[in-house]
């Protein structure tokens, strides 16, 4: 199986080994930017999506969350 | 032509300076045989200088036929007959060898490190027939003539064999390593893709591009918190200063509440600290600090500041770059050399405030080198000008070398504590009560010296403005050229002769790429990938440390080159039989990376117009002309175009022109100066290079 995001071979959680390193950041710094903004989960997806210091794959990883999540609402 | 003494030197300028310094009668002759050139001088009776052109000598497979591998058998052999390009060699042994059969004498004057042993040890035995048993070896740290004839009269009587050893174990285990790894992987890929793309790697290179993709694989999948900063703009006396809140607040209500908490007019010293301390001078350098710091200061590579400093030798302006001491012993003669750079207006003035001292006492480090001490100037000055990055270099050097005698820096940390309506504020300041060794390395060391007004602990200063700052975390630095090779030196893989080298290979493969940071490729990815999956310990730097170490041992008398070699190859088997097994998935997943790396080699930019294609360099299947095209064009979605020239190289610099945005190329044309060109033809910059 591929990796959700890109064509390389997915390992953990549908995503290759890079992606997924960006995944695991993803899920834990929510809960240091709920702690310092009580922000909810999209809006941290959006606000790191938006940021220039977040690295590329945090930044695929995001925008697959978010395009996820509004599907998962559809 | 009579009996003489034949002496060996690395590079031609050596020769040259080894044959002046030792003649008697000031009648040196230059001679050229076949384009070869040699020195005739005499000395109690006559002497042949004759250069090699560094090493004339390789490793190579003893089976010139075969591609495969594993490949265990090796042997020395003329660099012409393993490698392309080095045709003249063939000339260059050939005369040797003709000046060997009427020598009575020999003896060896290339560098006293491992590479100079190499070199000179295998010229004796393979081209001068079998003379290293018999030969004599020179040893000296500067090209100074009085050096140079002091070395002559006290020569060793041998090689330093153990130094030999160590050097051809270096070379033979590297070879293995480098031909074995790279030949699996370059092969798995032709018999993957059916394309051939060189694939290399190596004992040091492999753990070198680990850092590298470590580092890449942090900030890519980086992500940043948030947090907030407090500055208080204060007045005292009626100078103006900012101050800072004593910590970083991890929550935006929290840092509201301090803002609100300090908006008020004034505020109370609470406290002030003063902390005086010493600041010892540098150093001296050693070759890895005096690229650390050339690249700090001019931007110049470990590899350039390597050759930058090798010419300077070559010249006897600097003494043996290629070491790594940190010490500077009283031979070399500290009051001749400040002597020689009092006479220079440039140096003059500090060169004679060291002297009045009642002793020089250099600021010594811990690391030694056994062949050399640590790098410093002759106090010679260059016959001919010369370039301005060597004088920068010879510079740096100078006033470094000065710095080392210097007395510590006294400076005085102060730390005022203010409280504006009980939150704490710090302000930092910091000031120089005795230059020392600081004045002698200006302007390669900048003094922060702050204003300070009359303080007293109670005093009511002016609150002004009280800031709050939005921050984000950072990801790390990506490593540049000055960086990796400190991280290199600190993991003790490498040698200081080998390092600059190395980082040039990561960019010549295209393994990386980047001038002030380095990025790794998908192609750098996918290499440090694979070896991490089927054979990790090739890319671990303990093991590189450890053959390191027992290389080291073999020169310290206390390991054999064959246990060493034996060792090395009990690891590479076992990595070499993986790799073969598993050769299709190898060369599969190295073929998308290698593409991968091929399209971003060719990949200029972004497509402004289409916003989602990227530009790339292309060629017309009519008229095989280049251009630049979207690739949005094989979707017929897209048709931007840009004209190219159609001669010369074109490198993608990633940029945009300052003027209309388009992208930016760098064009590299036969001897002419290269330049950057922006695609669009009708900017208006051009225009204006016109007028």
């Amino acid at each position: 199986m591929n990796c959700k995001i890109c064509s390389r071979v997915a390992i953990e959680n549908g995503f290759c080994s890079l992606h997924s390193m960006a995944y695991d950041n993803v899920l834990e710094k929510f809960s240091v930017w709920k702690r310092a903004q009580n922000v909810s989960w999209c809006e941290y997806l959006v606000e790191i999506q938006k940021n220039s210091l977040t690295g590329e794959w945090a930044k695929d990883v995001s925008k697959y969350l978010i395009v996820e999540g509004k599907e998962n609402v559809k | 032509m009579g009996k003489y003494t034949l002496i060996i030197t690395e590079k031609p300028d050596a020769a040259k300076r080894i044959a002046t310094a030792l003649d008697s009668e000031g009648k040196t002759q230059k001679k050229v045989e076949s384009g070869v050139p040699y020195y005739e001088a005499y000395r109690n009776g006559k002497i042949i200088v004759v250069p090699a052109l560094g090493h004339l000598y390789t490793v190579a497979s003893k089976d010139k036929t075969s591609r495969d591998y594993p490949v265990f058998d090796y042997q020395w052999v003329p660099r012409y007959l393993a490698e392309r390009g080095a045709s003249k060699i063939r000339l260059w042994l050939k005369v040797i060898s003709h000046l060997s059969e009427n020598a009575e004498a020999f003896i060896d004057a290339c560098d006293f490190d491992i590479e100079g042993s190499i070199i000179g040890y295998c010229i004796l035995k393979y081209a001068c027939g079998n003379k290293q048993e018999s030969a004599k070896r020179m040893k000296y740290s500067t090209l100074k003539k009085e050096e140079l004839q002091e070395s002559y009269a006290k020569m060793l009587p041998h090689l330093d064999f153990a130094l030999v050893e160590a050097g051809l174990t270096r070379h033979e285990v590297d070879w293995l390593y480098g031909i074995n790894l790279s030949r699996a992987l370059t092969t798995a890929v032709k018999n993957s893709s059916g394309q051939y793309t060189t694939i290399s790697t190596g004992r040091v290179q492999g753990p070198t591009l680990k850092f590298l993709e470590d580092r890449e694989k942090t900030i890519k999948s980086f992500v940043p918190t948030p947090y907030w900063t407090i500055t208080a703009k204060i007045s005292i006396n009626d100078m103006e200063f900012e101050v800072d809140y004593e910590k970083v607040l991890e929550s935006k209500p929290e840092a509201v509440a301090v803002l609100q908490a300090c908006k008020t007019n004034e505020g109370k010293i609470d406290a002030i600290g003063v902390k005086e301390f010493n600041q010892n001078p540098p150093f001296p350098f050693d070759l890895g600090a005096l690229q650390s710091e050339a690249y700090r200061i001019f931007h110049y590579t470990p590899m350039r500041t390597s050759s930058i400093a090798q010419h300077l030798y070559l010249n006897a302006l600097i003494s043996y770059p290629r070491t790594s001491s940190q010490k500077l012993p009283p031979a070399i003669g500290y009051q001749t050399i400040l002597k020689k750079l009092a006479k220079t207006v440039a140096y003059a003035k500090h060169a004679a405030q060291l002297l009045s001292k009642p002793s020089l006492k250099p600021n010594e480090g811990n690391k030694i080198d056994p062949a050399h001490p640590a790098i410093y100037p002759t106090g010679s000055f260059p016959e001919k000008s010369l370039a301005s990055t060597e004088r920068n270099i010879l510079d740096l050097i100078i006033r470094r070398f000065m710095a080392v005698f210097g007395d510590s820096a006294v400076r005085q940390a102060i730390v005022v504590t203010l409280n504006i309506n009980e939150n704490k504020f710090n302000l930092n300041l910091m000031r120089t009560l005795s230059e020392g060794w600081l004045q002698f390395y200006k302007p390669y060391v900048e003094v922060k010296d702050d204003a300070l007004p009359p303080l007293t602990e109670g005093q009511i200063v002016a609150v002004k403005r009280v800031v709050m700052k939005d921050n984000f975390t950072k990801p790390p630095a990506r490593y540049n050229p000055r960086s990796l090779l400190l991280k290199m030196e600190k993991e003790e893989i490498g040698t200081k002769a080998t390092r600059a080298g190395i980082i040039q290979t990561l960019y010549d493969r295209k393994y990386v790429s980047g001038e002030s940071a380095l990025y790794v490729s998908d192609l750098g990815f996918e290499v440090i990938e694979i070896l991490d999956k089927y054979c990790p310990t090739v890319i671990s730097p303990r093991m590189t440390q450890k053959l390191d170490q027992e290389m080291n041992q073999i020169q310290e008398g206390t390991q054999t080159k064959p246990a060493v070699m034996q060792s090395a190859i009990e690891i590479l088997k076992p990595v070499l039989s993986e790799l073969k097994e598993k050769q299709f998935a190898v060369g599969s997943q190295l073929s998308v990376g290698s593409q991968k790396g091929r399209l971003e080699e060719r990949t200029i930019g972004s497509c402004k117009k289409c916003a989602d294609g990227k530009l790339v360099i292309l060629r017309s299947r009519t008229s095989g002309k280049r251009f630049v095209g979207c690739t949005n064009y094989f979707h017929g979605k897209c048709s931007e175009t840009f004209p190219l020239p159609q001669s010369g190289t074109i490198k993608t610099l990633k940029v945009s022109c300052k003027t209309c945005g388009s992208p930016v190329v760098y064009v590299l044309m036969g001897r002419r100066k290269p330049w950057k060109l922006c695609l669009n033809p009708t900017c208006l910059s051009k225009g204006a290079k016109k007028l």
